[in-house]
């Protein structure tokens, strides 16, 4: 696996991301709390508790884009289970799978990119504006799949041009996602830079290498967070 | 007043101006200047006494530019109240006004104007100011006057005239950087004919404010300017002026250690003006305009094959008719109409565009009792390719008392389209992406999409079917002049231009290729608003103090609305957790100070025959980029720190005719590499003036 995941419950070990991850861990614990407290106030059976996790790093590789009139994209894409909150090879058991600048959903049709996977589930999504935490329900009627008009989860960065030419993921774009299974996830993409310096350069630091916070409903069919 | 009047004053005027040229600095005059009343002709299209215009319009004297040291246009206006060069992505210097961009401010020469605009600024530093008998600046939409490109305002470059005799002087300025200003300029007039021959040369090595590679901030450069003129007298009520101008740039053009080229400019234009006073009423002036604008620019990789050869050729000609009516000492008539016809060839345009541009103006100027002027005024545009454009423009002056006069306007002001926004077909050979001018757009799209090469076209076909509209804008401005007293003098001048469609590119299609195709709409909203100020004091003949300040809030309607609405966020640092923006979050458009300021001392010293003077400029801090990817600039955004430029230059005058000029540009050395290009740092110079 070429990214390390971590979670609230475990320390990584991984010295270079050690104060982003702290920092991301007290904003776990928030979420968690805060959770875990409407929980206990507002329903009486036990629901298992959402997961909220940092993935750092995950290797999102692309070929092709040469530089020449019409580029073409290739290569696998590396796709990612928010149950298990790990990128998997399988063909049929993903979610969500990212290439380059492009993420997509285990739903609906290709919009023709090459080494596209096949979408073999409804799983499905959209992009809000808020902060994860002011992200509270699930708006249902705005989940779509990918069709050839586009991907739903296309437009998550900006391109700062010239002369810096980063990629930043656009403050405020909360990724939706209805899973395989039929749970929800929310995800904010912080970087596409390796290790997520604050400081990035998009000469140096290598690409692409997503940085996200997540949070995951495991209970079926709850679409609040 | 009456016309004779103000040809009196005019010619007393320029008298000054030739006197205090060679004015022996020992004789005490001041009764003399005080009492002269600056004349201006941009506000109204006629001689108008500064003074008396209910306009906010300044005058920057020859003598100013001359104690300044000043070799280019942009020079001296940086240092005017609220005006700042800011240099676009392709190093032209535009001029900001009111906090409108440099597209958005008409430059003309001797009523006249320039054509080139690239990317849509004037570089005004291609105007030297070398034979300059005065600058106006008129603030405020003025299109009832000056069709297209009068939003901001207007700025006039009036050039000298042949004077009786022979006269003939001589300019060499070096600074640092080895560049160099030579000019010179010969005139003489006996009896009816008047000529004249000015002539300039301007070079420089540049100069690199980085020393991370070879690539120099700006290269090396040389440009020439010739501008003959010829007047000719027939008789007391006809005479002709006839004036060229060709100019010629050459500067270095290295994109990198392996691709170097060079960038080439010409132009020229030619001025036929002919002035017939039929009666103490009336009079017409029947006016000629041509010019041409070409720019080519190479580049060639290191085996000497073309890598990019770009070439842009801008020609406009102009007939005008005008007539005035004096029917009395209290009111006048103006009215004029003509027709504009410009063609642009230029690379990657679809076609070679025509525009045809008929347009008539009418302007009332009267007085109907002593202490109220008013002013009405309003210009129809007709054209070929966008929408149709009427501009109106009241303006009312209040003399209270002596002292004291209140002043207002409200015009409509439009830039029309540029030709880039209409016949632009570009398509990015490095990145795939593709811009498309607005009427280029719809047959540029179906050849793209009959050959496979889009996957999504995003809107409907038909939004093309109405005429893109002109950027357009409402001016307000509301101030009063005041005397304090004959030695100190303020004004104050309140506006706020509402500009509307705005025109930007969006996304039209999706390209197989990942890319997208965009093309022109009218999107944003705009306000500028804010204050300027000016205090002058001149206890003596010897020393004069001018402070000037300006206070400006630009912003856009949709953004201030976003932010209001909460739908903006921001991080603190490139990957942390996003967060929601407040409503004063938001700073407004990019590359706008809040505060900018100057102040000028200019001390005579007649004992000594010299003149000596400091001028300062300041404005506050400004963001340049959005840093945070949510394309607004807000308080999270990094902002480039505010900055003071201080100026110095000592002049003695030997022998009568013999001046010697010293001085240092930027004294403190400042300069900011990674955001401001056009400060090169400290400047130290030397000049010369010989009067033959």
């Amino acid at each position: 696996m070429n990214f390390s995941k971590k979670n609230h419950e475990h320390i990584t070990k991984n010295s270079n991301s050690m104060s982003k991850t702290i920092k991301l861990l007290i904003v776990v614990a928030l979420f968690v709390g805060f959770a875990s407290c409407s929980d206990d106030d507002d329903d009486p059976t036990p629901l298992v508790e959402v997961k909220s996790e940092s993935i750092v790093n995950l290797h999102a590789p692309v070929e092709g884009g040469s530089q020449q009139g019409a580029p073409t994209f290739s290569g696998e894409f590396t796709k990612f289970d928010f149950a298990t909150g790990t990128t998997t090879t399988s063909d049929t058991e993903w979610d969500i799978a990212f290439r380059g600048l492009s993420i997509i959903v285990n739903g609906g049709t290709s919009a023709g990119a090459v080494d596209e996977p096949e979408r073999t589930k409804e799983a499905s999504g959209y992009i809000t504006s808020g902060t994860l935490a002011s992200v509270t329900e699930v708006n249902t009627s705005l989940l779509k799949e990918d069709s050839n008009e586009g991907y739903v989860l296309g437009d998550w960065y900006t391109y700062a041009g010239d002369p810096t030419h980063l990629i930043n993921p656009t403050p405020g774009k909360i990724l939706v996602v209805k899973t395989r299974t039929g749970n929800y996830a929310k995800m904010e993409i912080l970087s596409y830079y390796k290790d997520a310096p604050a400081e990035p350069d998009a000469f140096t630091d290598e690409s692409p290498y997503f940085t996200f916070n997540y949070v995951y409903q495991p209970n079926d069919g709850v679409t609040t967070f | 007043m009456s016309k004779k009047h103000i040809f009196t004053l005019l010619s007393l005027f320029f008298t000054f101006l030739v006197s205090s040229q060679e004015e022996n600095p020992t004789t005490k005059d001041s009764v003399k200047i005080e009492n002269l009343e600056e004349i201006i002709v941009t506000a109204t299209r006629t001689f108008r006494q500064l003074s008396s215009l209910p306009l906010p319009a300044q005058i920057i004297s020859q003598k100013d530019i001359q104690r300044s040291n000043s070799v280019r246009l942009n020079n001296i206006l940086n240092e005017q109240t609220g005006l700042i060069t800011i240099p676009d992505f392709g190093g032209s210097k535009g001029i900001q006004m009111q906090g409108l961009d440099g597209a958005y401010t008409l430059i003309l020469v001797d009523g006249v104007p320039l054509v080139g605009r690239l990317a849509g600024t004037l570089d005004i530093s291609r105007i030297t100011v070398g034979n300059i008998k005065q600058i106006e600046v008129v603030r405020g939409a003025s299109s009832s006057l000056y069709g297209s490109e009068a939003l901001g305002g207007v700025i006039n470059i009036i050039t000298e005239t042949p004077k009786n005799g022979f006269h003939g002087n001589l300019n060499y300025r070096i600074s640092s950087f080895n560049t160099h200003d030579l000019g010179t300029t010969l005139s003489y007039k006996k009896d009816k004919l008047g000529i004249s021959t000015f002539f300039n040369r301007y070079s420089s090595d540049g100069y690199s404010l980085t020393d991370r590679n070879e690539l120099s901030t700006v290269d090396p450069f040389r440009n020439y300017t010739i501008n003959p003129k010829l007047t000719y007298k027939f008789s007391n009520r006809t005479d002709l002026i006839v004036a060229g101008k060709y100019y010629n740039q050459k500067q270095d053009y290295v994109a990198s250690s392996l691709l170097k080229g060079e960038t080439k400019i010409e132009d020229w234009n030619t001025h036929i003006k002919l002035n017939n006073k039929y009666s103490d009423t009336w009079s017409s002036y029947f006016e000629f305009y041509a010019t041409q604008y070409n720019a080519n620019e190479y580049l060639d990789d290191a085996n000497s094959t073309s890598a990019t050869d770009a070439f842009y050729k801008q020609l406009l000609v102009r007939p005008e008719i005008r007539a005035t009516y004096n029917p009395n000492d209290k009111s006048s008539f103006i009215a004029g109409t003509g027709f504009n016809n410009e063609t642009l060839d230029r690379t990657d345009f679809s076609e070679k565009p025509v525009y045809n541009s008929p347009y008539a103006y009418l302007q009332y100027d009267g007085n109907p009792t002593e202490n109220i002027n008013i002013i009405l005024g309003a210009r129809f545009d007709g054209h070929s390719e966008y929408k149709s454009q009427f501009s109106p423009k009241v303006a009312l002056r209040y003399g209270v008392n002596d002292k004291l006069a209140l002043k207002g306007s409200i015009g409509y002001g439009f830039k029309a389209p540029d030709f880039r926004q209409l016949y632009f077909n570009f398509t990015n050979a490095t990145i795939g992406y593709t811009l498309l001018g607005y009427n280029a757009a719809p047959d540029a799209i179906k050849a793209l999409d009959e050959q496979g090469q889009l996957a999504i076209i995003s809107i409907s076909l038909d939004q093309f079917d109405s005429e893109l509209k002109p950027e357009n804008s409402v001016s307000i401005d509301l101030g009063f002049d005041y005397k304090i007293s004959t030695t100190l003098k303020l004004d104050l001048n309140l506006f706020r231009n509402n500009i509307d469609d705005l025109i930007d590119n969006k996304i039209v299609a999706t390209k197989t290729n990942g890319q997208s195709v965009f093309s022109y709409f009218n999107i944003n909203k705009v306000y500028t608003q804010g204050s300027e100020f000016n205090i002058t004091w001149r206890p003596d003949n010897q020393l004069k103090i001018t402070g000037g300040y300006q206070l400006l809030y630009a912003k856009d309607k949709d953004a201030e609305k976003a932010f209001k609405n909460g739908e903006v966020f921001a991080r603190v640092d490139a990957s942390s957790p996003s967060f929601q923006l407040k409503k004063d979050d938001y700073f407004g458009l990019f590359n706008r100070s809040r505060h900018m300021a100057n102040l000028k001392v200019f001390y005579n010293i007649p004992e000594w025959n010299m003149d000596t003077n400091i001028r300062g400029t300041y404005r506050s801090k400004y963001g340049l980029n959005d840093k945070n990817g949510n394309s607004y600039l807000d308080s999270y955004d990094d902002f480039v720190d505010g900055y003071a430029i201080v100026n110095v230059a000592v002049n003695k005058t030997i022998y009568k005719n013999y001046r010697l000029g010293l001085g240092i540009d930027n004294i403190f050395d400042f300069t900011d590499p990674q955001n401001i290009g056009n400060i090169p740092g400290r400047i130290l110079y030397a000049k010369l003036n010989i009067q033959l």
